[in-house]
């Protein structure tokens, strides 16, 4: 087969475009040409910059392309990041000498060196997190821009963390610049796929059961923390889940599903589909590395293969992105990555916390609901 | 889109050549565009025209193949992976494969031709494209237009009227070709194809039999003069833009086909007349257009109704939008003159 028919996942580049933009204070420049810089732009919705470099610049050198930028951006409001693209790095410029003259930091993170993930680590890297042993608060990890309910998550842990009584400390990587260098001693996590690795680790808030148990290690950590209120909360809304669930299942056969994600989300979904609807799983596809798993679980990263594996499969369920929608064949059809492009959505709806279980749950009932054999 | 294109220098925001040229062979619906380069080039581009292909309610899937180069190919070079990826996509018998190499490649020199070059039962087009070294944007639209066109042999004349490069990553593409659709009709005029949106390549050998080909912009001159040298077919350089665009644009078109076009025109101004009606309730109100999202033909165009409509346009007036490219005909100035009563209304 060939190498890749049309592949699914943003390069390394957006990646790394992805973690930095998510800090104020922090202006990032795409070191490349506009047809590099308009695809992060468009998919993560936030202020970025570009270099732009022309052909005489490949020929002679984007050195001083790249110090006209940083000049006009220097002191215009914090400080600046630069991402190099495929074209400088293949030329071989020494893009740190050329800086070095600038407090400005650099992220070599070029399309071909791989996928979202892996630029999204290297910029995370490159801003050097540092754990402040005195900062109250725990961190809430997992927030990408190109998440498209990454928002939501935050608002959701924000609020929940909030019913316990905990302070919020550094959000990776959606906070104020300086936060980095002052992260909180422990963290809690909206998706496991880009986790930061700052602060202990206290647990995932995907799904009920994970949320009673990272909150439960969070009393743990904090004496001062109340997580009566959020396990209370997470008991109630677990029950409306299953009544409505239940309601589903008393005129309707459980679904069968294929779902397409990142693997912690994927699993998420996966887990609360058999746990509630006592849906079949008839297979999980990640974008990334799959983790071990009791469904039957691979890789897939290109729209061929997601073809291949909804038709072979037949599933009454289809979850994934708006490429997935489309090879579904009508299918009922729940989004749960980027892209999602079907719908108008203005509001932020999260995965993560009591509210993304609700509002996941609730999605996949009325996408049943309406395929539902004689459903007009 | 936050665009923050910083520092301001327009001549590099023309876009890349591989996008403007993916946005014509994706078009061909049943051939295949391979893209010679990091899979994250191929995403970028698919994504887009994925997302364009959902804002237009179409659900044709554009099918790109990427050579999926990685550190390797970049170090040792490509073609090797070139030539593996057109091995396998010529196994599923497509229509035609549209070769397109990005900036990436372009740096370390593949010499891409010449993979293309060898027989393997199908046809094998190299679209000259290596992202922005390449060119702008439109600079990939007009060389994914005339490889295209260089397919295509002579024709016998059929009497229709072509419509050449149509923006297929505009939002309302379709809405601007009905209203040349609805122009043509007027004057009796067929489509023959739209060169290129929508095609299939058993469409391609017609290209050369039509009387006209109505270019979307000036920017396809260069396509317009290369199928002008190839089959003889003259060219209306534009859409219809504006008011007066609409009536010029009428009188071209029978002007070069030879027909009478009295009645037409007759009845397009009646039409205009009656859009004057129904927005008669904005007059006297004061807006300010911003000069810098459209282009100064387009401006003339939106003062021009602007005029007409007797509103005042001052730096202190109401912001209006206005479209990225001109409004085409009297239903693309509806569309623009309902957002403004929006806006002024707000």
């Amino acid at each position: 087969m060939p190498e890749c028919e049309n592949p699914l996942w943003p390069c390394a580049m957006t990646g790394a475009a992805a973690c930095l933009a998510g800090f104020s204070g922090l202006q990032v420049v795409i070191h490349g040409s506009s047809g590099c810089y308009y695809y992060p732009a468009s998919l993560l919705h936030a202020p970025l910059h570009g270099t732009f470099i022309l052909e005489s610049e490949v020929v002679f050198g984007s050195e001083n392309r790249l110090n006209d930028v940083i000049e006009e951006l220097a002191g215009t409001g914090g400080r600046i990041a630069v991402i190099t693209t495929c074209v400088p790095s293949i030329i071989g410029e020494d893009i740190r000498a050329i800086l070095a003259a600038h407090d400005v930091l650099l992220v070599d993170s070029p399309g071909f060196t791989g996928d979202l993930e892996t630029g999204y680590r290297a910029a995370l890297d490159a801003l050097h997190p540092v754990v402040d042993p005195d900062r109250n608060g725990v961190n809430i990890d997992g927030v990408s821009l190109a998440d498209p309910f990454s928002r939501g998550n935050v608002q959701e842990l924000i609020r929940l963390l909030a019913t316990a009584s905990v302070a919020v400390g550094t959000i990776f990587s959606s906070d104020r610049l300086e936060r980095i260098q002052q992260a909180a001693p422990f963290t809690i996590c909206t998706n496991d796929d880009v986790r930061s690795g700052v602060g202990t680790y206290l647990g995932s808030t995907l799904g009920f059961e994970a949320i009673q148990e990272t909150f439960t290690n969070l009393a743990g950590k904090f004496d001062d923390a109340d997580i009566d209120p959020v396990l209370r909360e997470a008991g109630v809304q677990e029950e409306r889940v299953i009544h409505a669930c239940d309601k589903y299942l008393r005129r309707c056969d459980p679904p069968s599903v294929t779902v397409f994600a990142g693997a912690a989300y994927a699993l998420f979904a996966a887990q609360a589909l058999e746990r509630y609807l006592d849906a079949a799983v008839l297979f999980v596809g990640t974008r990334n590395e799959p983790p071990g798993s009791c469904y039957p679980i691979g890789k897939v990263t290109e729209l061929g293969a997601v073809r291949t594996h909804i038709q072979q499969s037949a599933p009454d369920l289809v979850i994934g992105s708006s490429f997935e929608r489309s090879v579904s064949n009508g299918r009922a059809f729940v989004g749960l990555i980027p892209p999602l492009r079907e719908k108008v959505r203005l509001s932020h709806q999260p995965v993560a916390g009591i509210g993304g279980t609700l509002h996941f749950i609730e999605s996949v009932l009325n996408a049943c609901r309406d395929h539902k054999p004689g459903t007009t | 889109m936050t665009l923050n294109p910083s520092p301001s220098n327009s001549c590099r925001f023309g876009g890349c050549t591989l996008t403007g040229a993916l946005s014509v062979t994706s078009h061909v619906r049943d051939a295949v565009s391979v893209v010679h380069g990091p899979k994250g080039c191929t995403h970028h581009n698919f994504s887009l025209l994925h997302a364009t292909a959902l804002d237009n309610d179409v659900v044709h899937i554009p099918e790109m193949f990427s050579t999926g180069l990685a550190e390797t190919e970049i170090i040792f070079g490509g073609e090797e992976a070139l030539d593996r990826t057109l091995r396998s996509v010529s196994r599923l018998d497509p229509a035609a494969v549209f070769v397109l190499s990005t900036c990436a490649v372009e740096t370390i020199g593949d010499d891409v031709r010449m993979v293309c070059s060898v027989p393997r039962g199908i046809p094998v087009i190299p679209v000259p494209t290596a992202g922005f070294l390449g060119g702008p944007f439109q600079e990939g639209v007009n060389n994914a237009l005339i490889a295209l066109a260089g397919m295509a042999g002579p024709a016998v004349a059929n009497g229709g009227v072509n419509i050449i490069g149509e923006k297929n990553l505009e939002y309302e593409v379709n809405e601007n070709f009905a209203e040349v659709v609805r122009l043509l009709d007027a004057l009796g005029l067929p489509v023959n194809i739209r060169f290129v949106h929508d095609l299939n390549m058993d469409q391609l050998p017609r290209l050369g039999a039509a009387q006209l080909n109505i270019l979307r912009d000036p920017a396809l001159v260069p396509v317009g003069t290369y199928l002008c040298q190839r089959f003889g077919t003259p060219y209306i350089p534009s859409f219809p833009l504006g008011l007066s665009g609409s009536i010029t644009f009428m009188e071209s078109v029978a002007g070069a086909c030879a027909l009478d076009c009295r009645d037409a025109t007759e009845k397009e101004r009646a039409l205009q007349e009656e859009m004057f009606c129904d927005f008669a309730d904005l007059a006297g109100y004061t807006i300010c257009v911003n000069p810098a999202v459209t282009d100064p033909d387009g401006l003339r165009k939106v003062l021009e109704v602007a005029d007409a409509l007797k509103l005042d346009i001052t730096p202190s007036g109401c912001p209006v939008p206005l479209p990225p490219d001109p409004p085409v005909g009297i239903m693309g100035m509806r569309r623009m003159l309902h957002r403004w009563r929006r806006a002024l209304h707000a």
